[in-house]
């Protein structure tokens, strides 16, 4: 996969070098930074080097900034986690008892409520709504600072301040979209034999509900939160970008802009290790949910 | 029943006023990087930046930093662009204009208190010179530094060399940094210099500069700056609007005029030496016909591209050194017509309609919508333009690889002529991607360049101008305003047509 990511990076129209240096440069300066960077090996020397010094814990050197890529990845993953995680909350408290309820009464006043907030939560624009919540919550009500970042350690109400708007931002949209699986999946279990044969025999209804429903709406359920929070972790770059967010997002980002290889080998590299994790994650809790799924 | 479900809802509900309602009015505006107190100046800048290394970074967002942490030899001043004293305090030129000998200012140190001599200038000047940095060809002409005693710099050139101050000073990319600072310390991360400001800190949120209380012109009275980055316009001018920042120069052309009318706002603007322009490719028919160029220059409204692209905060121009420097130009001899525009089409002979791709970036998102206005004005001439976006990597690729028909960009930070023509217009030109050339006009350029008499040297310039200007080697578009804006109350800050970011004489409300 380290050869893929590589390829594709290298394949993308643009040079580093010239974008280092603007519009105005001599050859010799020219000659003397690629030199710099190593960018006049053979691309195969450049991988293996690369892809060497990655083994051991090493992923370069920005071209830009001259920062080691892992302390640069370092530095913005305090700020990616806080708010992968906030807006995992946030989805799950929208998405819960949002899909729940409609789930419970199909078809009903607050079935359609549903449906039209998640519609709407999937299909606004996060930039728009980005800028819309800072206008108002910042700009009109003056209640929560329009961006930026501190360190929980440093300031734990300035922290919650400024994580709010973009967790919501993001929460949203991913809420959004689970509320749709919460709905169709408790929908699905509500509908098997067992859940009927239990209410036949007079179990509380709250019993059925969390033993024979919940239960078996779990699994469909953590596969598309942990797709979710993966995404959530690769970084969101307009909110970040709306919210002086220093993510992950902006730093990819950045660094495709730039044309600065190892900074965004790092963080590709990174994205695909998140998702290989979290998948490794999802599959365990299955088994921990299903019993059934562990004993094949 | 019921309610218990609901509970999870008003529990989040509960949780989101308590977090928003915290802060009630006083939003905590101190937080971010640690800077703090009361007589900062916390600055919105619109990027972080990539290093601090000024002879090697190449961003703005780098140099808005650098100008309050290093000083030149020379420094444009904030009224006209011309040079004067800074760390050299007085000049010689010799009779055959071949050796400037500077006396540099006495009593000044640097930031690690040690003291500022000529070794530091001559080991500035052979660091970029030696190791090829980005503004080696600033040094083309100089054949050697030299330090004859702790006080004196000599220059030596190949040739003589007028614009060797605005070579040396322009800007802080051709800095003093301390002698060996480059083997002493990370020039990426830290910085040693002389100016009125350290660098402090610098992370993925903010820069933080603390006062020099040496420095050589006095201490600020503010006890420092905080570069915040924030992208977003909307973001910035509401953290403005609230106090969060008193500082911004991340003001959207389309936002100037509601935020004339602003009390909460201060808004200061300049006419800038920046200039839009657009290119035709020589090697590409049949943009190599004069007439066809003339055609495309006649055809089109500038007054138009300037309200669509900027909203009217620029000012067109159809050369390139914008009103109020010394070098200013009256020259425009294009007045937009149609009829005109189709005629020189006929008389170069050419079948209509014409296709021609303008390659334009979003990363200057104002080409994109000049290039939509042009596109509309060029087509009931008989030129289809096909817009091409791309992004600024790909862009300078097909640029420097003559992959066009067509392209708009901007010249930034040129204050003498000679930066203004000689690398765009001069035949063998680092910068002539249209593949212009013309024998009057190298001619014109090779005298200008060497001339010491100031007038006899505008005077050649003018000349090469209006040459460049008929024969559409660029098509000059505007100079946009530089346009920036603050807390009401803050003193002490001039908004400079070079750009540059100067904080040494702010005071705070």
């Amino acid at each position: 996969m380290s050869v893929l990511v590589f390829s594709l990076i290298h394949l993308v129209r643009g040079d580093p070098i010239r974008l280092a240096l603007g519009t105005r440069f001599s050859q010799e300066t020219y000659d003397a930074l690629r030199e710099r960077s190593g960018l006049d090996l053979p691309l195969v020397q450049q991988y293996f080097t690369w892809a060497g010094r990655a083994l051991t814990g090493d992923l370069g050197v920005s071209f830009r900034s001259g920062d080691t890529v892992t302390s640069l990845i370092g530095e913005r993953l305090p700020a990616t986690l806080t708010l992968a995680l906030a807006a995992l909350v946030v989805a799950l408290v929208i998405a819960l008892p949002l899909g729940m309820l409609s789930a419970l009464h199909p078809r009903s006043l607050i079935d359609r409520v549903a449906t039209v907030v998640s519609q709407f939560g999937i299909s606004v624009p996060d930039f728009w709504l980005s800028i819309m919540l800072i206008l108002v919550f910042a700009g009109l009500l003056g209640w929560l600072p329009s961006g930026g970042y501190v360190p929980l350690t440093e300031d734990p109400l300035g922290w919650l301040q400024r994580l709010v708007l973009p967790a919501v931002a993001t929460g949203v949209v991913s809420g959004s979209v689970i509320t749709r699986f919460v709905r169709s999946s408790m929908l699905e279990a509500l509908g098997q034999d067992h859940v009927r044969t239990a209410q036949a025999k007079g179990v509380p209804t709250r019993q059925v509900l969390t033993w024979h429903v919940l239960r078996n709406a779990l699994l469909p359920l953590v596969t598309v939160t942990g797709v979710q929070l993966a995404y959530l972790l690769s970084g969101v770059v307009v909110v970040e970008i709306v919210f002086s967010w220093p993510g992950l997002g902006q730093l990819a980002y950045q660094a495709v802009r730039d044309r600065d290889f190892p900074v965004l080998q790092g963080a590709v590299l990174l994205f695909a290790l998140v998702f290989l994790v979290i998948n490794l994650l999802v599959d365990l809790l299955y088994s921990r949910i299903d019993p059934r799924i562990a004993r094949r | 029943m019921r309610t218990n479900r609901l509970l999870p809802l008003a529990a989040a509900a509960a949780l989101l006023v308590t977090a928003c309602g915290g802060g009630g009015e006083s939003v905590d505006t101190g937080g971010g990087g640690g800077g703090g107190g009361d007589n900062v100046l916390v600055a919105a800048v619109s990027a972080e930046p990539d290093q601090f290394d000024p002879h090697v970074t190449n961003a703005y967002a780098s140099f808005q930093v650098l100008e309050n942490v290093y000083d030149t030899l020379v420094v444009p001043s904030a009224e006209d662009l011309t040079m004067q004293p800074s760390l050299a305090e007085s000049w010689t030129t010799s009779d055959d204009g071949l050796s400037w000998t500077f006396t540099l200012r006495d009593g000044v140190t640097f930031h690690d208190g040690s003291e500022f001599d000529s070794a530091d200038v001559v080991y500035s000047f052979k660091r970029i010179i030696d190791e090829e940095l980005s503004n080696a060809y600033r040094f083309a002409t100089v054949s050697d530094v030299t330090a004859p005693d702790p006080r004196t710099v000599v220059v030596t050139l190949t040739r003589p060399t007028p614009n060797l101050l605005e070579l040396i000073g322009s800007f802080k990319g051709m800095a003093i940094v301390s002698e060996n600072a480059a083997d002493e310390l990370d020039l990426q991360s830290e910085a040693n210099g002389t100016g009125p400001f350290q660098l402090e800190s610098s992370d993925a949120n903010a820069t933080v500069l603390t006062t020099f209380d040496d420095h050589w012109g006095g201490a600020p009275s503010i006890d420092g700056v905080e570069f915040r980055y924030i992208t977003e316009p909307t973001a910035a001018l509401t953290a403005l609007r609230n106090g969060e920042i008193q500082w911004t120069d991340n003001v959207p052309p389309q936002n100037v005029a509601d935020l004339e009318g602003d009390e909460e706002v201060e808004l200061g603007s300049v006419t800038s030496v920046e200039y839009f322009y657009m290119s035709m490719n020589y090697a590409v028919p049949p943009f190599d016909n004069r007439d066809v160029r003339r055609a495309i220059a006649t055809a089109i409204d500038r007054d138009e591209v300037t309200q669509a692209a900027r909203f009217g905060a620029a000012q067109p121009n159809q050369t390139a050194i914008p009103e109020g420097s010394p070098f200013f130009l009256e020259y425009a001899p294009f007045t937009p017509d149609q009829d005109a525009a189709r005629q020189l089409l006929e008389q170069a002979g050419v079948q209509t309609p014409i296709t021609m791709g303008l390659m334009v970036t979003d990363e200057y998102p104002e080409t994109v919508a000049a290039a939509q206005v042009i596109a509309s004005q060029l087509e009931p001439v008989g030129i289809d333009v096909e817009i091409q976006e791309e992004d600024f990597a790909t862009w300078l690729d097909r640029q420097s690889e003559g992959d066009f028909d067509a392209f708009m960009l901007s010249w930034i930070g040129n204050i003498d002529p000679a930066d203004f023509y000689e690398n765009q217009h001069l035949s063998t030109g680092g910068s002539n991607y249209q593949g212009y050339s013309n024998p009057q006009v190298d001619d014109l350029l090779t005298r200008a360049a060497t001339e010491p008499d100031q007038a006899a040297r505008k005077a050649l310039y003018d000349q090469a101008a209006q040459l460049i200007v008929d024969d559409v080697s660029y098509l000059y578009l505007y100079n946009p305003d530089e346009v920036q804006a603050w807390a009401p109350g803050l003193t002490g800050y001039q908004v400079r047509a070079d750009s540059a970011i100067d904080f040494a004489n702010v005071e705070l409300p």
